[in-house]
């Protein structure tokens, strides 16, 4: 190599630091994790945190619904349960008896519509992932309340999202209702503070759904090893990324998530549920068909009414008897207005 | 000197371009276009990508890769015929495929470090026999069943380089960008959209991690550093399908000719890449070590070289191996391969080197290196990282070798992407149903470091994470014995041998630090008596 001149030397150095400069500004324009969350991800938040909070726990549907509740001429249930119908219809049907998505999706909402999708290894019938046209209806109601945007996705923990998206069906779905379906971006990953967590006080979370105007949870009703049952709380998993660290005191964490993404509504696909081996599934013998869907506005009471499906109590998942404490929602069924709904008879 | 040559005789002034007749330029041109085909082939080699059939082209178009594979496997493949294209061509048009084809080649002369070089003098020409050596050792093992020496192939030696390494840290410097990018509010947007243009089309979902990254790295740069020493060194004096190609060149048509009235400028001798226009031999060149690049067109003042077909065998040189250096070649791999089956794995297997799926049944024993061509397709496509080429944990015999970390990246219960990309079957082509049932380990239980069952705690991620439908580990609560002598209910796992069928999950998940606390071991290997 031939001897460096004084100004080829220069020049290096100049290039060196203006690389280092460039960096510096890169780096502060991100603001260091610590600071940054706080002053985004509250802003994102604060309209259903204070909602939930400032109300009684047992009325935080009724105290969403204020707004509305002069102008609706009949008494909006706490939980609609539609039956034995088609899922669009189910869907319709159910969300109906609040007055339809529009209570929830003002216009111009950005919308979020998070079903469960947990892995790529089988198709809806098993009972894994929730099932497309639930999730499908949803977006188009959601479209047809006037939301200006509506993102799909999940988090899988087994097999990639595209390859779940797709073999789940809700792809397809999501998209002929106009959705979009979203990939996990590693970089949308954000530290944000879950205030009210009780165990939980810090989480990598998924910006988009942390930024939405309306989140709207789907789980799917099914069995799981640990938690026992993963309902509308359990789903909420899918929007952070360590979910190893959640895993132990698991039911009170699960509750500390449900208050840093707080859904504005939660519908529960049981058309067909997961009896045992979940949460992945995969023997169709373990599924049965129940042709049902659950909706509330009170994740909790969502919640508690999809246990009775399994022949358990609200009381026997720690998730909810967590939340319960908490004051996040309702879990005592018998002082819930319920509306039942027969579709299709 | 050749301005100078020109002024003396104006009617021979020509533009260099026009005394090549836009053979380089074409050479060039096709160059950079099939090292873009197999960057694409590259690229689309994933799961959900092109068909394997398409992207195994350039490895098939290897006769050195099926040639070999055809000695230790003793299968012949149709497919295999591929390769006999390149003889063809080779037979036609000398070592054509290393000037004009081959990528590591085309990787080479971009790198060419020609200005850095400077006038260094180029290495003996007797180190050319030593792509000879490798030849004749490569063949020769491949004859006894080794395939080690196939790293050294240049289509496998650049796939794996760019899989393991140029893939994995530009993905990371891509990955990186766009997270400090996407901190700045208004470039948010633009940066989650760029992403979703390129994520998982072109670049995997999630970043890459490669074991002895360092090691392969090294080797990809110590072959491109080796042109600070001449240029193509690899070329010239290493590369082992070179050294075949170069043997069939001797018999090629085509021949690099220089007519009367050349008057020695040697400005072809300084112009040729691999450094065979000899002076003392009227400027002629060897038909072994040309790569019909036509660089030599250009500097030649007089136009005085053609490339003329013409019937005969090359003249020897004192380069090539002659009987008694081939002899010693074959002794030495002889000797070489003695001592790798001495190698302590040979007899025991590491009993946590786990294959890819089906490839331990085929020979109901281990992966079959007879087969594997070290082309690391299967480690580029695998979707979940969990296939990494081995360094030396399978013993020398292994090296390349795709070997299932499950620390790494679990066996997709979804995904039987490596038996359909692999070129030559080590890995068998499974469907998913059967590869959904195959045994590639099974999984214990290191109680000593389980959550629950040390710590006695609920923690049950590895049976969540199974996916077998009836799930091959079960939780059962169980009094076990806490502090001051108390009696504790906590629920444990239980593998279910039966079920389990390896796929890793559990051990890459599972929360425990470092080494996980289940882990996929090979239950039993064939021991030798």
């Amino acid at each position: 190599m031939k001897k460096m001149s004084r100004r080829e030397f220069l020049r290096f150095i100049a290039i060196s630091l203006g690389a280092v400069t460039f960096d510096r500004f890169l780096t502060a324009c991100g603001l260091p994790p610590t600071s940054a969350p706080p002053t985004s991800v509250p802003t994102a938040i604060p309209t259903t945190i204070t909602a939930a909070t400032s109300t009684a726990p047992a009325s935080t549907s009724a105290a969403m619904e204020t707004q509305e509740a002069s102008a609706t001429p009949f008494t909006k249930p706490d939980l609609a349960v539609a039956r034995g119908g088609e899922p669009e219809e189910m869907v319709r049907r159910a969300v109906a008896a609040f007055g339809g998505l529009e209570t929830f999706v003002p216009k111009g909402a950005r919308v979020v519509v998070k079903p469960n999708i947990c892995v790529a290894y089988h198709t809806y019938e098993y009972a894994a992932t929730t099932n497309p046209w639930v999730v499908g209806t949803l977006v188009k109601l959601a479209y047809e309340a006037g939301a200006s945007s509506v993102q799909v996705f999940d988090f899988p923990f087994g097999g990639s999202a595209q390859e779940a998206y797709a073999r789940s069906g809700i792809e397809e779905q999501v998209k002929a209702a106009g959705g979009e379906m979203m990939p996990i971006q590693g970089f949308k990953f954000i530290s944000a503070e879950v205030t009210q967590g009780v165990d939980l006080k810090r989480t990598n979370a998924f910006k988009d759904a942390l930024d939405a105007d309306v989140l709207i949870d789907v789980p799917i009703a099914k069995h799981h090893g640990s938690a026992r049952l993963t309902l509308g709380m359990k789903n909420l998993m899918g929007l952070i990324q360590d979910r190893g660290a959640i895993h132990q005191n698991l039911g009170q964490r699960i509750a500390d998530l449900a208050t840093l993404f707080r859904p504005r509504l939660t519908v529960v696909d049981a058309v067909r549920i997961l009896m045992n081996h979940g949460p992945s599934g995969g023997n169709l013998d373990d599924v049965k068909k129940l042709d049902t869907v659950i909706v509330s506005p009170d994740i909790v009471a969502a919640d508690s009414y999809a246990t009775t499906l399994f022949g358990l109590q609200p009381g026997d998942i720690a998730y909810i008897a967590a939340a319960t404490k908490m004051g996040l929602g309702n879990s005592d069924l018998s002082s819930l207005r319920i509306e039942e709904i027969a579709v299709g008879g | 000197m050749s301005d100078l040559i020109a002024e003396n005789k104006p009617q021979l002034r020509k533009k260099r371009e026009d005394r090549a007749g836009g053979w380089v330029l074409a050479r060039k041109i096709t160059q950079y276009l099939m090292l873009a085909i197999f960057l694409v082939f590259f690229l689309m080699t994933k799961r959900d990508g092109w068909s394997p059939e398409l992207v195994n082209i350039p490895m098939r178009l290897d006769p050195l890769l099926m040639l070999a594979n055809l000695l230790a496997s003793r299968t012949f493949r149709i497919a295999s015929t591929l390769g006999l294209l390149t003889v063809l061509l080779t037979l036609v048009f000398g070592r054509a495929w290393c000037g004009w084809i081959c990528p590591l080649g085309t990787t080479l002369d971009i790198f060419s470090f020609r200005r850095t070089r400077g006038k260094r003098q180029p290495p003996p020409e007797g180190l050319r026999n030593v792509k000879y050596a490798l030849l004749i050792a490569v063949l020769v093992a491949a004859l006894f069943g080794n395939l080690t020496l196939l790293a050294l192939d240049p289509l496998t030696l650049l796939f794996r380089s760019l899989a393991v390494t140029v893939f994995p840290a530009l993905n990371q410097a891509i990955t990186v960008t766009e997270t400090a990018l996407f901190q700045v509010p208004f470039l948010s947007d633009a940066v989650a959209t760029f992403d979703m243009w390129i994520r998982p089309g072109l670049l995997p979902a999630e970043p890459l991690y490669f074991r002895d990254v360092i090691l392969f790295a090294g080797i990809f740069v110590g072959v491109i550093a080796l042109n600070l020493y001449a240029p193509r060194f690899w070329c010239r004096y290493l590369c082992p399908l070179g050294g075949l190609l170069g043997l069939l060149s001797r018999v090629a048509l085509f021949r690099r000719e220089v007519s009367e009235p050349c008057k020695g400028c040697a400005l072809c001798t300084s112009a040729c890449p691999t450094g065979t226009i000899d002076p003392a031999r009227n400027y002629a060149s060897d038909p072994a070590e040309c790569t019909m690049c036509m660089e030599c067109l250009e500097p030649c003042p007089r136009s005085l070289i053609r490339f003329t077909p013409g019937f005969s065998l090359a003249e020897g040189q004192d380069y090539d191996p002659d009987r008694r250096e081939t002899l010693v070649t074959f002794g030495l791999t002889l000797a070489a391969l003695a001592l790798v089956r001495s190698n302590n794995f040979a007899k025991r297997e590491p009993p946590f080197l786990i294959r890819p799926p089906g490839a331990r049944e085929v020979n109901d024993d281990v992966l079959d290196l007879t087969k594997c061509i070290r082309c690391a397709e299967c480690i580029r496509a695998c979707p979940t990282n969990a296939l990494q080429p081995a360094a030396f944990e399978a013993g020398l015999v292994g090296f390349g070798s795709p070997v299932l970390v499950p620390r790494l990246g679990y066996c997709d219960f979804s995904c039987n992407t490596c038996g359909q990309v692999c070129p030559v079957e080590a890995i068998p082509p499974l469907s998913l149903e059967e590869k959904q049932q195959r045994v590639i380990g099974k999984a214990y239980i290191d109680e000593s470091r389980c959550i629950a069952w040390s710590d006695h705690q609920e923690c049950l991620v590895c049976e969540e994470m199974c996916p077998i439908p009836e799930k091959a580990i079960q939780m059962e609560e169980q009094d076990v014995w806490g502090p001051n002598n108390t009696v504790v209910k906590v629920k444990l796992p239980h593998v279910l041998r039966d079920s389990c069928i390896g796929c890793g999950i559990c051990e890459y998940k599972c929360p425990v630090s470092g080494e996980s606390a289940i882990r996929i071991y090979v239950p039993q290997t064939p021991v030798p008596f």
